[in-house]
Formats: C-alpha cells, structure tokens, sequence
C-alpha cells in the first residue's frame, strides 16, 4: 500500500478501545493464575517449578525470534500467556527438559516460523503440549495425588480418566465413571465424602435419588492431574469474567461444551454397556483437560475463526473430535488434539463461511 | 418520540472522560487579535483572493470569491489589517493559502437585528442567491456549500435536521438545539421553504433535550422529533437512514441532511444578513479544564480558545480538530477554526494511549462493529497486498471512514488510514457511486 510507510502518527482514529492486544493477553493470564496457584499447592514446588521453567523458555524463545527479526515483543504478553498454559498441562514432577523443550517448540517453531504473533496457523500452546505428549508419553502419563489426599507430597496416581480407562476393558456390564472409580478404590477425598453424604442426606434423598461421591473432588480439583486441568470451578470462574468483560468470545466454548455434553450423554454410555443417553456428563466435562481447553486454548483469536458462525462451526468440530479421541482414541486425553486439527480447518472456515455481509458484494469486478 | 431507534448491525458505545451526555453551555468566545482566515474551508476548489497585504478590511468584507462549484466565498471575521496572505497546512491534509488579519478598527454590522419575518416574502431563487453569497457551507467536513446542496435538489424527499453527536465530546448540535432552538427552527423552516420535503424529521439523542424545539414551532406543527440511540456512528448518513427509514429503503431514499450548526448559518445569513464568518465549537476532552461550546469567529487559533477554558488539566497528547474518531489532528495551536470546525478536543496523554500497533490477532472484531458490514481486517490485507480489484470486490468503495474498526482493533492495526489513503487514490465517480 502506498500510504503503509508514510502513515503518521496522528491519524484518525484518535482515541482507541481500552482493550489492546497486550491487555487480552496479560488479562487471560492474569485470570488462569489462580488455577496453577492451585495445581503448585496440591503438588508442591515440583509443579511451580515447570511452571516456571515453561514460561522462562517461552519468553527466551520469542526473544530469540524477536533477536532474529530485530523487535521487542515480549511486553505483548502472548509469549508468556503460551508459556504459562504450557507449564499448567504439565504432569507435577515432570523432568524439566520437557517444558523446556515444549516451550521452544512452540515458540520457535509453531509461532515464531511462521512470522510469530498473528501469523502462525496453529496455537503455540497446544501444539508444544501435543508435542510433549507425543514424544515422552511416559513422562507425561505419570501423575501424582493432591498432598492433601495423600498426606505427602509425591504419591503417584492415575487421572481419574485414566483410571477409567485402563479398566474399561473388563467391565461388568452397567457401570458408571464414577462408580468404577468407585470400586476400583480410586481415593477420593474426606471432603468429598463429607460434602456428598451431606447434599444426600439434606436433598437428594428427598428426590428420591442418591449423589455418588466424587463429584465434588471433580469440581474443586481434588484429584491427580496437571495444575491447568485440576479446579473446574476456577478455571470456570475465570472464564464467566473473561466472558463478562468481552476478553474471550462465548461462541467458541459454549459450543464446544454444549456439543461435547450432548455427545457424552447420547454415547457415553456405550462404553459402559448403559444404553444409549445415560452417558454421565458432569463427569466427562470436570475430567481431563477439557475446560481449560474449551475455554482458554480454543478461543485464541489468531487460530480460530473470526466470524459468529464459523466459530459455532469451529466448536461442534472440536466438540466431534474431542468425543471421538476420548472414546475410540489411543489416550484417555483427546481435546488438545481437537483443537489443533481445528486450527487446521480454520483457513477452510474462513474461506467457506461468508463474512459479514458478503453476500452483499457486487460480483463485477471492473475500474 | 415514544421509542429510541438505531441502525441495524455493528457500532459501538463509546464513552468519553466526562460524566454526562448532557449538552454545555454555549458562550461567546473573545475576538482573536489575529485571525487566520483559510481560502479553502469547503470541498472544491480554493477561493480566490481580492485583498492585498496592508490592506484594511471591513468586518464581513468577502476576501476570497468562490470559483466554481464546491468553492464558496470567504469573508472577513474581524475588521482589521491584512498582515499577510501565505501557504499553511489543513488539517485534513494538504495546504492552503491564508489571510491574516490583524483586528483593528471598529465593528460596524453586527448587533443590529432584522425581523424575523422577512425572509418569508423571499423567493426561492433569493434565498438561494443569499446563501451562495454570504459563503454558507454545510458544517461536516469536506463543507459542501449548501447553495450546490440545496439548487441540484428536487422538490419532495426527505430533510433531516441531524441533531445527533455521537462522537465522544462533541456537544456542539445538541447545545445549539437546547440554547437556539428558536434560530434552529427558522432555519429549518427556510430549508423547508426552498425544498419542499414530503417529510421534515429531527433526529437527536435520546438524552438531548428538545422543549425549546417544540416550543419554538409556537403555533406552527412543530416538527417530527425522532431519538436515537447513544451509538457510534449513529450520526453518519447511512446509519440515519436506517435508523429513520429502515434499511432496506436508505439507498433509495432523497434525503437532505444538515446540522443544527448548518442551519444556524442559513438563519444567520438569510435572516440577520450576515456573512458565514462564525461558528459554534466544541472545545473538550480529557486535558481540557472547563469544557464549553463557544461561538466563535473563523480564524481564531485553537490555543485561544483552549485558553478561554481554563487551559489545560495536563499536557495535552494530541489537539483535534473535529470529534475524537473521525477529526484531524493539528501541528500546533495556531491551527486556525474554519466553518467545517466542530471541535477542538485536546486529549490527554492516556486517553491517545501510547500507540503500540501489533499483528493483526484476527479477533473479528473490526468486523462485528463495522455498520457497513465490510471486513476490515481482509479489506486491509488486500490494501496492503496491494491487490485493489479484490478490495474493490469486498466492497471498499462502501467505506464511509467512520473509524468503528479502527477503534475498536485490540492491535491498532492502522486500518481507517490505509482506507482513507485507498479511497482517496479512486477515481471520484466511483466513490460516489459507493456513497
């Protein structure tokens, strides 16, 4: 464009929406905070040190790109947002080597080849996750138990979705997640029983049904996990107040969660040998890391699509293979690998979807 | 009356430092010791000047003759001394050649008031002479001049009274509605008389008060009032039309739109025989002390009349000319107010915020807030790409420059400039054809 280069400063408009791109990032770092405060007092210094460590190599590798490209944009706060949910999917006790080397991946290579913010095509977050996942699955299965279940800190244990998993295979038939964790001996907190014997006694029995306990340790985070996935309800309270301040679109993650929900209870039940609609949703959607992924790694603006419609698109697209991995993948852990396939689509979307008001666009090209 | 109406699809509520939509108080700013008279302060070609240096001129004096159409005759704001006639920067962009006045001497047309009934034995082709004559122009930039407006129009349609401010800080029409509703109305009356409209309409704020309006229709119908609502940019001619008429029926709508400010002049240079050499300015913004709207002659620095309200709070970042999202920023305070001055708005250092322009983040949201429904962010990339027929195919040429996407873009990718650059490099006709 002719005018590109000689654009002063001064130009209409003069003043600007409160809301930059620094402040989006900063902001949605700021409210996953809480969440791996969580993970770092249920697991100890281990999982602050990955933390730590995932962010120093975030910010080291946009420097590096930034050195190489002669910029500064460290201040924009999206490498440390990408180093930050990078360290929370981390297993507590992980070697560091893992969150370093996945934080240089997805700086260096995810983000900062194909142009860095804005440009890459994939979200940076997720595709280092993935690519800790798929090259030290070991390291990256082993789980520990919240020190306040265990009494120390250290004691290795199986995600409850794992555990479901590894004993699907020799069900007795009519089961449920919550009830083969049950009879599997999956520890559950004191609390959890305390709370759920409580609503029992003061509700649910009046209804004339019977809340099986570990519902409340789902919610709450009180189970193995990495720190990002452990505390649906912080990651959820996070997520009302970046909705409410407009800072992440509600399109993406209502569908997605809408979709998945529908799914679970339509088929989950398959598995079990249930029936069709008795899948148990709550569990599905506390378990894994499904909310942090519906909430904060899908809804990255660059790699999602930017119109209402294709979002909706976007999400059920998620939401189908998120469903499918968890129940006919290899891992018991499917939704980062949903939404890197959908980042993939997005051009696609784009391309298809009519933006706003195209409809209206005159076909003749002349002039 | 009973319902608030707004435009369709996108805009954006956008809030100033300033706690109430209410309108300011109007008050007569002081004579400039040197005033700065512009050539050109309407859309075509410059005026030419008849006055030498050293030359004394007389309050209302044309200086400068309209040459052809878009052009319209300057007059002189003050009695006083041509000190110099030289080449000064507009604000929009460009230069232009200038009349400086030094304020000498005594006033010896103003005070005396005609009846206000005059102007009714006058017939059309009167009135429309007196317009051309006395330099009247419409008041929104580029400040076409209302003769031009008013002689290429056909009787019937539809004149709107466009009362609405949606820019932050502007106060300028609703002040006027409030405080001259009486001049206001006589204007619209003239306006009336000479185009014949099937349909006259109002349209304010949803706050702006409008006793004085009704009241001053006495005994005539007093006009259609219609509010709307507080959202950008509700005050540009699309978004009227759709507010008003529906959109549906905006393109094929006749509409004649003219602000308060406008017929305020009109009134003035048909009713008290007086020359466009006035005009009501805005002066706000966050590094502003006391906030006003002050009447005042053309040519005036703007640093006079930031100093007739108190001066500022703090240093100020940048001085607007006009509203604070479609208005053009000056060098300095010396920049002088001409007829098509809304505004003078001087905003505070965090108000313009430090400009960090970023990537693009492809959030849409230029999208969802454009009123045209164009996609900004493509439109951009195809600008910068230099590919200009596919621009032209994503609708470029319906831009009308309000600004929403570039307010709005979290990564203050320069958006409205590459726009305002691209459109203006199109052959007129086409642009036109767009509007």
């Amino acid at each position: 464009m002719t005018g590109a280069r000689n654009l002063v400063l001064g130009q209409a408009p003069h003043i600007f929406h409160p809301q930059s791109t620094a402040s989006l990032t900063w902001g949605v770092a700021l409210a996953l905070s809480p969440a791996a405060l969580w993970g770092i007092y249920c697991f100890g210094a281990a999982a602050g040190f990955a933390i730590g460590a995932s962010i120093v190599s975030a910010l080291l590798g946009e420097l590096i790109v930034d050195g190489l490209s002669r910029r500064f944009t460290l201040v924009d706060g999206s490498a440390f947002l990408t180093g930050l949910m990078i360290g929370m999917a981390m297993p507590p006790g992980v070697p560091l080597f893992i969150p370093i080397c996945a934080s240089l991946f997805a700086m260096l290579v995810v983000k900062g080849a194909f142009g860095g913010l804005g440009s890459n095509w994939m979200n940076p977050a997720l595709a280092g996750i993935a690519f800790a996942i798929l090259d030290w699955p070991r390291q990256m299965g082993a789980w520990l138990l919240p020190r306040h279940i265990a009494g120390v800190v250290g004691v290795s244990g199986a995600t409850p979705l794992e555990f479901v998993r590894q004993r699907i295979a020799g069900l007795p038939t009519l089961a449920d997640p919550l009830g083969l964790l049950k009879a599997a001996g999956f520890r559950f907190s004191d609390l959890d029983n305390r709370v759920t014997d409580f609503l029992n006694q003061v509700f649910f029995s009046r209804i004339g049904s019977d809340m099986p306990s570990g519902y409340f340790d789902l919610l709450i985070g009180n189970k193995p996990g990495s720190p990002g996935e452990l505390s649906g309800l912080l990651l959820l309270a996070a997520s009302i107040v970046l909705i409410a301040r407009r800072m992440i679109r509600w399109e993406v993650p209502a569908t997605i969660i809408g979709g998945f929900a529908i799914l679970t209870w339509v088929f989950g039940g398959l598995q079990f040998g249930t029936g069709l609609c008795s899948g148990d949703v709550l569990f599905a959607l506390f378990t894994g890391s499904f909310l942090l992924v519906a909430f904060f790694m899908a809804t990255d603006p660059v790699t999602s699509p930017s119109t209402r419609i294709g979002m909706f698109v976007y999400g059920l697209g998620i939401a189908i293979i998120a469903f499918l991995i968890r129940v006919f993948g290899s891992m018991s852990e499917g939704s980062a690998f949903a939404v890197l396939i959908m980042n993939c689509v997005t051009p696609l979307i784009a391309r298809g979807i009519a933006p706003s008001g195209r409809q209206e666009a005159p076909a003749e090209k002349e002039i | 009356m009973s319902s608030i109406r707004s435009f369709e699809r996108g805009g954006i509520r956008i809030r100033d430092d300033r706690e109430t939509d209410q309108p300011l108080p109007i008050a007569n700013a002081f004579l400039p010791n040197s005033a700065v008279v512009l050539l050109k302060q309407h859309a075509g070609a410059p005026a030419r000047c008849i006055v030498r240096r050293g030359e004394f001129v007389r309050e209302g004096m044309v200086i400068g003759r309209g040459e052809g159409r878009g052009s319209s005759n300057i007059h002189a704001p003050v009695p006083g001394v041509v000190r110099d006639i030289r080449r000064v920067p507009l604000a929009e962009g460009g230069e232009t050649e200038a009349v400086v006045i030094a304020l000498e001497g005594s006033f010896d047309r103003l005070g005396r008031r005609m009846e206000r009934y005059v102007w009714k034995g006058m017939s059309r082709g009167d009135v429309l002479r007196t317009i051309k004559d006395r330099g009247v122009v419409d008041v929104e930039v580029p400040g076409q001049p209302l003769f031009d407006l008013l002689s290429d129009r056909e009787s019937g349609g539809l004149l709107i009274l466009n009362g609405v401010e949606s820019e932050p800080y502007l106060r300028t029409e609703a002040s006027l509605i409030r405080e001259r509703a009486l001049e206001i109305f006589d204007g619209l009356a003239l306006l009336a008389k000479v185009l014949a409209p099937s349909r006259t309409v109002v349209a304010v704020d949803e706050s702006c008060p409008t006793e004085g309006l009704i009241s001053a229709a006495g005994t005539e119908t007093p006009p259609e009032i219609i509010r709307l609502k507080t959202r950008y940019p509700q005050d540009m001619r699309n978004q009227l039309l759709e507010a008003i008429v529906g959109a549906k029926r905006k393109s094929s709508a006749s509409a004649l739109i003219i602000r308060p400010s406008t017929a305020m002049a009109l009134h003035e240079a048909v009713v008290l025989a007086k020359p466009m050499m006035e005009r009501y300015v805005t002066v706000s913004g966050g590094a502003i002390k006391r906030p006003a709207v002050l009447k005042v002659r053309i040519g005036t620095p703007v640093g006079d009349l930031i100093e007739e309200c108190g001066g500022f709070l703090g240093p100020p970042a940048r001085i607007v000319l006009g509203g604070p999202i479609r208005g053009f920023s000056v060098h300095d305070l010396d920049a002088p107010v001409t007829k098509t001055s809304s505004a003078v708005i001087a905003l505070s250092e965090r108000e313009v915020g430090r400009l960090r322009r970023g990537p693009c983040i492809r959030c849409g949201r230029c999208a969802e807030v454009c009123p045209e429904r164009l996609d900004p962010e493509r439109l951009f990339r195809l600008i910068t790409n230099r590919r200009y027929d596919e621009a032209q195919a994503w609708r470029l040429h319906d831009c009308t420059l309000c600004g929403s996407c570039g307010y709005i873009c979290p990564a203050r990718v320069p958006l409205v400039a590459a726009f305002a650059t691209r459109l203006g490099e199109l052959p007129s006709a086409n642009r036109e054809a767009g509007r």
